[in-house]
């Protein structure tokens, strides 16, 4: 399975020619959020900015769509547009979405609605946006994609999960392509779990290196991979397997190790099982935020050092257990690359990717 | 009467802000709402289910139900029509 196409949407804005700047500048300082019913108290959070979208041309469409719905729009669009297919409306594309809470900020919108103004005056709209497919038939409908549409819901690993459902639907012919996505949205109720449960990062700076104690800042985003079985030429790498229990190829000797390290679990010392000292080490939570599906915006990271074969500088570079981490941006000659994914219980998810021979 | 067209004004500028907030009109601000600009169909372009958005929006911020939808019809001709009822209907259930 390869990857044909990438869009993403986060905090820095839109499309991989933003990511690939992102990465190139570094860390930016997260901007602070509100915190509600508290005086004057903020929170930083990596937070989209859709009034920032150039190309209004989709969100026209979208005016009922919440948030959530929009991000993954624009990023599946983007995904398709990236992978320069020419007749890719006329093929068979399935759709299978990845997020940890769903449309949770519209949720709660609508129970605030019950709670306000009774059930017989809550808005229809916001009710059909809070239910668990809105946003995959959002994308469905706007892009006139006709396939199999699915949503995947997983604290952890939902991502990775979607990515072997993707493999099954392709091996067994259900579609010639599929648009593979992740999203989920920063809400006041996230949030404020987080600070609870969680330690803040007071700077800003998400440490993936340091693992315990552990520091995250909130962020959001959408991300679409386009896959396929075939290769073109403008396609980024190869996906060649996926695991969310454990690593049947623990051995398999690899370029870069990436993990999704991003202060979501308390203590992720987990990680450090899984890492060589001989093998280059990096992280991108600092350029997203902290979220349940990181795993998917760092796999784009991958995907574009894979293509363009290019080191980009992991940009947080604290680093206590004296890793070997990739610390310079630069041309390279990078084979493949491991992204390892951990959850609360210490079992690990882990995706190959290699570059395209 | 002076009073009554003053009250009519703030109806109408609440009721252009809500419909374009609340119904995120991309691109349309209030102010550029007409009065007697027809809201749905070849006008502002309002479909049925910014009709039922509607109903919510009396209901909430003016306790007002519209309970029969030819009713409706006539109400949601323009701002002016809505406003209007709700001079009208202002604390009574219609």
């Amino acid at each position: 399975m390869k990857i044909l196409g990438t869009g993403i949407i986060f905090t820095r804005g839109q499309g991989i020619g933003v990511l690939e700047n992102s990465l190139r500048s570094g860390w930016v300082k997260p901007a602070e959020m509100d915190v509600p019913r508290t005086e004057g108290n903020t929170r930083p959070v990596y937070q989209v900015d859709l009034d920032a979208v150039q190309d209004r041309s989709l969100l026209k469409k979208l005016r009922r769509a919440d948030k959530l719905s929009k991000m993954s729009v624009l990023a599946a669009a983007d995904a398709l547009a990236d992978s320069g297919i020419a007749d890719i409306a006329r093929k068979k594309i399935g759709i299978i979405l990845a997020t940890a809470f769903g449309a949770q900020v519209t949720t709660f919108d609508f129970l605030d609605g019950i709670l306000d103004y009774g059930d017989a005056a809550v808005s229809p709209t916001t009710f059909s946006n809070s239910v668990h497919n809105a946003a995959a038939s959002y994308v469905s409908s706007s892009l006139n994609i006709r396939g199999p549409t699915l949503t995947v819901t997983q604290f952890r690993f939902s991502f990775q999960s979607a990515l072997q459902l993707a493999q099954t639907w392709l091996e067994q012919g259900r579609c010639d392509y599929l648009l593979a996505g992740a999203v989920d949205q920063y809400g006041d109720v996230l949030g404020y779990i987080a600070e609870q449960k969680l330690t803040a990062a007071q700077d800003g700076r998400i440490k993936p290196f340091v693992f315990n104690p552990t520091c995250q800042v909130p962020g959001e985003g959408a991300l679409f991979f386009l896959l396929g079985n075939d290769r073109t030429d403008s396609a980024y790498c190869s996906i060649d397997s996926v695991s969310t229990s454990g690593d049947p190829d623990c051995g398999k000797p690899v370029d870069i190790n990436l993990i999704d390290a991003d202060g979501m679990l308390p203590d992720e010392s987990a990680y450090l099982s899984a890492l060589s000292p001989d093998t280059l080490t990096t992280a991108y939570a600092p350029i997203f935020g902290s979220m349940m599906i990181g795993g998917a915006f760092n796999l784009a990271t991958a995907a574009l050092m894979l293509k363009q074969q290019t080191h980009y500088a992991a940009p947080v570079l604290d680093n206590p257990h004296a890793l070997l981490l990739l610390s310079e941006t630069g041309p390279a000659h990078i084979g493949s690359i491991r992204s390892i994914g951990c959850n609360c219980f210490g079992e690990k998810s882990v995706v190959y990717l290699s570059k395209l021979t | 009467m002076e009073n009554k067209e003053l009250e009519l004004q703030k109806i109408r500028k609440d009721l252009k802000e809500m419909i374009a907030r609340d119904l995120a009109l991309e691109d349309v601000k209030p102010e550029e709402i007409g009065d007697d600009e027809i809201l749905f169909g070849e006008g502002l372009g309002l479909d049925s289910l910014d009709a039922v958005e509607i109903v919510v929006l009396l209901q909430r911020n003016f306790g007002l139900e519209i309970k029969n939808m030819d009713q409706g019809k006539e109400i949601f001709y323009s701002i002016n029509t809505i406003a209007n009822f709700i001079y009208d209907n202002k604390g009574k259930k219609s």
